[in-house]
């Protein structure tokens, strides 16, 4: 769907992008991470065609993306802003008609998706009547108005309480169900993990990682098992000997333990709980996976410490 | 095209719907017919009407002055002499606005005091001057000489010099005239410094709100840019028109209502014209004319609107562009409101100097300087105005458009290096604005 391909660009002096390639799919949500500063954002307004690389291409569906395609993407900026004096209908509108709808058609849309996100009454509020989360979800709805087959959202749930950041989450999912592809900046790790299928790191102008999110998390895995158990902590140290090292424990409650083990020589998971069995009450057992979080401050971090 | 028009739209709707604009609109109109009203009633010699008082102990006078009463000034005598405290004071003065002091000796010593109680207007001292001393000058005549009033006049009658301009040798482009120029390039420049403001403000309101960004993914920044001032000019258009209907229909009002005898000849004083016709200067025949008011004529007669109409607009549209685009280019490129603001005072003194450079071509309609300031875009727009009530000779009438050409070329290459400015400064936020950020996004 989407294909970014060698994109470079520098402001005077600075290098925001370096060579930078990525792509994603039709019916994916492909996540752009990174610091600040890192360059998604300039990188994302070279794919909304705001500012123009100094070397690369974009192309949509294989064709080198030109202005006719922007009527098929919508994008909602980190710093996005609406026009305060303006009602939410007329806003819509106005957005609407610049990505190619006519009135008619904006205003059936737009009565859809304040019906579904049970806002009705708002239509003819101006802006400046809204409260910083209402006004959010109201430039979500304009953009996503003209039903556009790829979405750009820059930090989508900065501004937002958890229940409607659940409520956006849940509908960039159904959009992917529907065979939209979204493109999502966010330094959100944990939604990144919830909903995304592929992810980019950028850091330092430069692209530094690509790939699926469960792919990535089975690369970095360090064969980390977690056990929790009810029980004697004592007794669970013998019955591992010298065949596991025990990483760290965590005691939630008087008797009750999460433990975690890294496996040593040839030992398996299956070994663990043989040893274990008989010797605690095991309520859970599983392999830990790094979290998206602990993948991105592994990259970054080095790469910051180098630069300072 | 669709998009800038979408864009221009807006920019109508939100200007039209402020309150400011409202306000604009309607006291706009209603302040330029009040200043109207006050020339009107202030501006001619019909307005002030006086109740004199004239002591003529000597009896020199005869009690009369002139053959047939003012309309505006009442004369009555006196044969006594009355201190100026008494007159100031005494109740029975009290009717009288002013003492006219005939001394027994006025005819050697050629002094006369008036004593006034609010100062009269230049017209009406002129007035009551005129007519003493024309009535003195009988009397002397008559004491004095042989000869009839008449013939008396005759031979005092000065040479005239009258200064002709030889392609106007019948004055139909008088001084007057030009300050209506003047007024119509005063009000293109006000209206270009209150909607480059505009522009200035909504390009970076649409900066500091953010939404700026989300337009420049559907839309170029030439096609924001040009849609934002074809919306603001549209407004200020709208706005002109509803001042033209208002002042059009407020002096339309006040020509039937309220001055319904400008023009009636009834009102005029026939029998002094008639009188002395013969002997009277143009200037003393107008003079003679009571009740005729040059402002009056001015608005009512010696304009040509409909040319002033449309070059007002040629030279408009022109000005609008060539201007804004320095509005908007400050506004796309500067960190913040403030900062925005502080660039733009040496545009507002361009504004300053180009009223300077109308009220200069008032007053030196011929000069070489004003020749260029003809043709400098900065200046030209109001310079036009004023030459332009001046009239342009058979032959000379390309200079307005050769005038107006250039404008317009100036105009589109600002708008191009303002849109260059405006698509590399537009998303900068937060920063300085210094004159090399201006040069780098130019050079970009």
């Amino acid at each position: 769907m989407l294909s970014v391909e060698h994109i470079s660009k520098s402001f005077f002096r600075k290098q925001a992008l370096d060579d930078v390639s990525l792509g994603a799919e039709k019916g994916e949500i492909f996540g752009l991470l990174g610091p600040n500063g890192a360059g998604k954002t300039t990188l994302i307004r070279i794919i909304n065609r705001i500012v123009e690389p100094d070397n690369g291409v974009v192309r949509i569906n294989g064709a080198i993306m030109t202005r006719k395609h922007l009527e098929h993407i919508g994008y909602m900026p980190e710093e996005r802003g609406l026009y305060k004096s303006m009602t939410v209908e007329d806003h819509a509108v106005f957005l609407g008609r610049l990505r190619g709808l006519s009135k008619q058609d904006v205003t059936a849309k737009l009565n859809y998706w304040l019906d579904k996100f049970e806002i009705g009454d708002w239509k003819k509020k101006r802006i400046e009547e809204l409260s910083k989360g209402m006004a959010q979800k109201v430039q979500f709805i304009c953009t996503v108005l003209h039903e556009p087959e790829l979405l750009i959202l820059d930090e989508p749930y900065s501004g937002f309480d958890p229940i409607n950041t659940e409520l956006i989450k849940n509908e960039l999912i159904h959009m992917r169900n529907q065979g939209k592809t979204i493109v999502l900046s966010t330094h959100n790790m944990k939604s990144v993990e919830e909903i995304c299928d592929r992810v980019a790191l950028i850091h330092h102008s430069k692209k530094l990682l690509e790939g699926r999110v469960a792919d990535i998390q089975e690369e970095r895995k360090e064969g980390l098992y977690a056990i929790r158990f009810r029980g004697n902590m004592i007794a669970f140290a013998n019955a591992l000997w010298s065949g596991f090292e025990v990483v760290d424990t965590e005691n939630p409650s008087d008797n009750l333990f999460i433990v975690r083990v890294k496996m040593r020589g040839e030992n398996t998971f299956d070994d663990l709980l043989k040893v274990l069995i008989g010797q605690v009450k095991i309520e859970a057992a599983w392999e830990v996976l790094p979290t998206m979080q602990d993948i991105f401050i592994s990259i970054v971090q080095p790469k910051l410490t180098e630069a300072l | 095209m669709r998009n800038s028009w979408i864009i221009a739209l807006r920019e109508v709707k939100e200007r039209i719907g402020s309150r400011s604009y409202v306000l604009f609109a309607i006291f706009g109109p209603l302040i330029i017919l009040g200043l109207v009203y006050l020339l009107f009633v202030f501006g001619g010699n019909e307005a002030e009407k006086w109740n004199i008082l004239v002591t003529d102990k000597a009896g020199i006078l005869d009690n009369k002055l002139m053959p047939h009463p003012d309309p505006n000034v009442t004369y009555s005598f006196a044969n006594d002499y009355i201190e100026h405290t008494d007159f100031a004071n005494g109740k029975r003065y009290q009717q009288y606005d002013a003492m006219v002091e005939i001394n027994e000796k006025v005819l050697s010593n050629k002094l006369s005091y008036v004593f006034y109680r609010t100062k009269p207007s230049f017209n009406l001292q002129a007035k009551v001057q005129y007519q003493v001393e024309r009535r003195l000058e009988e009397v002397m005549i008559q004491r004095f000489t042989d000869l009839s009033v008449q013939t008396f006049r005759e031979i005092k009658q000065p040479i005239k010099f009258s200064f002709r301009n030889v392609y106007d040798p019948y004055d139909q482009t008088s001084d007057v005239r030009t300050w209506v120029g003047f007024f119509f390039g005063m009000v293109i420049l006000a209206f270009i410094a209150l909607f480059g403001m505009t522009i200035l403000r909504s390009v970076t309101s649409e900066k500091s709100n953010r939404i700026v960004e989300v337009l420049l993914a559907s839309v170029r920044p030439q096609q924001l840019l040009f849609g934002k001032l074809t919306g603001v000019g549209i407004s200020a258009f709208i706005q002109f028109f509803i001042w033209i209907i208002f002042i059009g229909l407020g002096l339309y009002l006040m020509r039937e209502w309220m001055f319904p005898s400008i023009y009636d000849a009834s009102s005029m004083n026939m029998a002094e014209l008639t009188d002395n016709g013969r002997i009277l200067s143009v200037q003393e025949k107008l003079y003679a004319g009571k009740e005729f008011n040059t402002i009056v004529d001015l608005v009512y007669e010696r304009v040509n609107f409909g040319v002033m109409l449309t070059f007002f607009v040629l030279f408009f549209i022109g000005g609008y562009l060539f201007y804004g685009s320095f509005f908007a280019a400050i506004g796309s490129t500067a960190g913040t409101e403030n900062d925005g603001q502080q660039f733009i005072l040496p545009v507002l003194l361009i504004l300053a100097l180009s009223a300077y450079a109308g009220y200069y071509t008032v007053a030196n309609p011929e000069s070489e300087l004003t020749g260029w300031l003809h043709y400098i875009p900065f200046t030209s727009p109001v310079v036009v105005m004023v030459k332009l009530t001046y009239g342009y000779a058979a032959g000379e009438a390309y200079q307005i458009w050769l005038s107006l050409i250039v404008l317009l070329l100036s105009a589109f290459f600002c708008l191009s290096v303002a849109s260059r400015l405006y698509k590399n400064g537009v998303l900068q936020f937060g920063h300085r604005l210094k004159l090399q950020h201006l040069f780098k996004w130019l050079r970009k």
